[in-house]
């Protein structure tokens, strides 16, 4: 039964790293500019995400999401691990029902949360208090507000320097059209270098991993191995389904300057990797989102207020709901006699 | 009468987008200016050189083959988000040749006299206006590949000398219809149209350079 679960488990943490791939639009500016033809754009951008995976995959994020954010004394059970996929991937799915995007980092650490008090005060026995590492969980969750505002104000930094030091000489038509040729190509590294560190960041599959390391249902050998597949399943997520997103949105993308998405991409991609680094999960749709408005204000174009105070109420929401589902689903479990 | 040198489809083929660009629009202005011209010696009763100049803009054919070669430049060229709005420009461009050429067929449809002095006067006025802002706008055009700060400026010229020959549009319309004349004449109709004419290809110049100053608030970053 044990094995059966640890199979079932394997397979949900690849499917993750496929969807984590699906539903990755960072190559769509890539493609977008034209730097690229559209395949060889997803055959580069799937491998830098999958190799960010692997690479990354020995500690960083999955081990804050697979070990270091439990409390002393304290390990996932491969039913916890379930039920965390599980209410994670049920709450994403009512969301995208109801056209609401939210985070899967934030869906994924809430469904954490919610399993793990169950736990502790239902089966474990276990004292709140040394439930979780209240450090690392209060820096995850202070990272999911310190990201998005950080990337808001890289940009508007780096957007000012760059047009002083640079845009602002650029004169006539001709001029800036050569300019943004020397920037595609700058637009391409720094989109790899992005691709790599979402991949770096995904916690989500490789956590489910790493906390079956920590409870030994898998060994070293395999961990890596698995972690190797869930690396190329990232890579067919971009190829074979990203790409509609990726197409579609790189369709509204033709006439963007690639100077404006390399300002965008390099700060998220930096805030990325200084969360990776620390291991800390944050959600890069939203230091994307917010990287967007930091470039707006520095544009002094419009925001949508309306539209960001809506999104900012589903992203709160989201970790506790996340919670309560995740316990109540681990509850009703415990319930019927199955854990 | 100044020609402008035809070139051979290899030498256009040698030009960027750009140059076609400029190419296009000093034979578009020049013949331009050679309607104005007509119109000036049609005031002036130099009925010869005003057939002779408004036949220039109906017949010439200079530009034919720069618009040809610049749609197939355009679309194989390897600019990056500037195809479209450099597109429009040349076709704005062609506007002003479609315009002129309408022009120059409904003033030839008859010879008409002007009713005195001071109306030729008004109408050598707003003639010198449509040449200013002619003038400006081809600066303008010109320089929107080298210098869009310039040609955004430019643009105000070509608006203030617009809004200025709009006055001169009433004064004339006014005295043309206080005069003593039957209102169905084929004069009063002439002088009204060819009024009404002028102004239009004053709207679509001021037009135009609206569309510039767009495209420089696109492009460059202002403080």
């Amino acid at each position: 039964m044990t094995s059966l679960l640890v199979a079932i488990l394997v397979i949900m943490a690849i499917s993750l790293a496929f969807s984590i791939g699906a539903n990755d639009e960072t190559l769509s500016v890539l493609v977008g500019a034209g730097v690229l033809k559209f395949k060889i754009a997803l055959i580069i951008g799937g491998i830098a995400i999958g190799l960010g995976m692997i690479l990354f995959s020995g500690g960083f994020v999955a081990k804050t999401v697979g070990a270091d954010i439990l409390g002393e004394g304290i390990q996932y059970t491969t039913f916890m691990l379930l039920t965390v996929l599980i209410s994670s991937i049920i709450w994403l799915v009512l969301g995208s029902f109801a056209g609401i995007p939210l985070s899967s980092t934030h869906s994924l650490i809430g469904s954490v949360v919610g399993v793990v008090i169950v736990y502790a005060i239902f089966q474990g026995g276990i004292n709140l208090e040394i439930a979780f590492n209240w450090e690392k969980l209060s820096n995850v969750i202070l990272s999911w507000i310190i990201s998005p505002l950080s990337g808001l104000v890289i940009t508007f930094i780096f957007f000012k320097l760059i047009v002083k030091l640079y845009l602002y000489r650029l004169k006539g038509l001709n001029q800036i059209e050569k300019s943004e040729k020397y920037f595609k190509w700058i637009l391409f590294i720094v989109v790899i270098f992005a691709e790599i560190w979402v991949g770096a960041n995904s916690g989500e599959a490789l956590g489910i991993l790493y906390g079956l390391l920590a409870n030994s249902s898998l060994n070293i050998q395999q961990y890596f191995f698995f972690s190797i597949i869930c690396g190329v399943a990232a890579f067919l997520g971009i190829y074979i389904a990203a790409r509609y997103v990726i197409k579609n949105l790189a369709s509204q993308m033709i006439t963007s300057r690639p100077s404006e998405g390399i300002i965008i991409q390099l700060s998220s991609s930096v805030i990325l990797m200084i969360a990776t680094l620390f291991g800390l999960p944050i959600s890069h749709s939203h230091v994307v989102v917010f990287c967007i408005i930091g470039l707006n204000l520095a544009q002094k174009k419009d925001i949508d207020y309306k539209s960001l105070i809506k999104m900012a109420i589903y992203w709160i929401l989201t970790f506790p709901i996340a919670a309560i589902l995740s316990a109540l689903f681990y509850y009703g479990l415990a319930i019927i006699g199955l854990i | 009468m100044r020609i402008l040198l035809e070139l051979s489809e290899k030498e256009l083929n040698k030009l960027s987008v750009d140059e076609l660009t400029r190419l296009f629009m000093d034979n578009i202005n020049e013949q331009n200016l050679q309607l104005i011209n007509g119109i000036e010696c049609l005031v002036e009763e130099d009925f010869d050189t005003f057939k002779k100049s408004l036949n220039y803009v109906i017949k010439t054919t200079t530009e034919v083959q720069i618009k040809k070669t610049f749609e197939n430049k355009i679309f194989k060229s390897k600019l990056m988000f500037s195809k479209a709005d450099r597109l429009k420009v040349f076709g704005k461009i062609n506007d002003i040749k479609n315009i002129g050429e309408f022009m120059a067929n409904r003033l030839l449809l008859y010879r008409a006299i002007f009713p005195d002095e001071e109306f030729k006067l008004h109408v050598l006025s707003i003639l010198k206006s449509l040449r200013m802002i002619s003038l400006n706008l081809s600066e303008s055009v010109k320089l929107i590949g080298s210098d869009l700060r310039k040609s955004y400026d430019i643009c105000e010229d070509v608006k203030e000398g617009r809004r200025k020959m709009r006055r001169e549009e009433w004064k004339l319309l006014n005295r043309l219809y206080n005069y003593d004349m039957d209102y169905l004449s084929r004069t009063f109709l002439y002088l009204k149209e060819m009024i009404e004419d002028i102004m239009m290809l004053a709207d679509h110049i001021k037009s135009f350079s609206e569309y510039i100053q767009f495209l420089a608030t696109k492009y460059l970053i202002f403080d």
